[in-house]
């Protein structure tokens, strides 16, 4: 197995959950269902991504993505984009609250290097300067 | 910029691996496309996300991925492996 040589960006988490607000970035191809669908016919893969608000209803988010089976997230989005989870965490006081973004993004691409330095710092930024998220929960499909 | 602490749910732990995530749960024999559980399993869903954000503050070394089984997932699935060099 071939591991990445790059630094671990690793940055500490110093807050008690209770005080924090989180936001979800997921590869999943999760957005809304106005929002513009990723391009699947580009074989190279999206670039792009998608904010989606915090107050989204859970109903509005769909999936464009085709490199997995995401039957199982159109029938219940929670399960790569836990939205409905992160609320129901705060609720119960185990986080604060949620941020005031969240990303998704298409996790397939041939561009490997436009995706490293481009969308995932601009995804990072963004994420750093308007969603006051405390931590950020990744997942993928 | 400062950073911002991030834990990743994989159900593809050799190939995320690869990447050295900072902070990582691979929920056992969990499939693609079910990172959090089964559709409608709400407890299970919140169970795996709340042991991620756990992860946040626990000294976990980063590149390490942490494997938690999930008895009420059900039929477990064989993840993705990495392909080794020849």
């Amino acid at each position: 197995m071939t591991i990445s040589r790059k630094c671990v960006p690793f940055t500490p988490f110093e807050r008690e959950l209770s005080k924090s607000t989180i936001a979800i970035v997921t590869a999943g191809g999760v957005h809304l269902r106005d929002q513009e669908p990723f391009n699947i016919a580009d074989e190279l893969g999206d670039l792009g991504y998608r904010e989606i608000p915090p107050d989204v209803n859970s109903s509005q988010l769909m999936v464009t993505h085709h490199h997995y089976d995401h039957s199982d997230a159109d029938n219940d989005i929670n399960v790569v984009f836990p939205i409905d989870v992160l609320r129901d965490l705060a609720a119960e006081g185990f986080i604060v609250g949620l941020a005031r973004k969240h990303i998704g993004y298409m996790g397939y691409t041939m561009q490997l290097k436009a995706m490293y330095e481009g969308t995932a710092r601009e995804i990072a930024n963004d994420i750093d300067k308007g969603s006051r998220a405390d931590a950020v929960v990744l997942t993928g499909g | 910029m400062k950073g911002i602490p991030t834990v990743l749910i994989t159900v593809s732990p050799e190939v995320s691996a690869q990447m050295r995530p900072p902070r990582a749960l691979y929920p056992k024999g969990f499939k693609i496309g079910n990172s959090l559980g089964r559709p409608g399993m709400r407890d299970l869903q919140k169970k795996v996300l709340r042991n991620a954000l756990e992860l946040l503050g626990k000294n976990t070394r980063p590149g390490e991925i942490i494997t938690i089984e999930y008895q009420e997932y059900g039929e477990q699935y064989e993840p993705p492996h990495v392909k080794k060099p020849a």
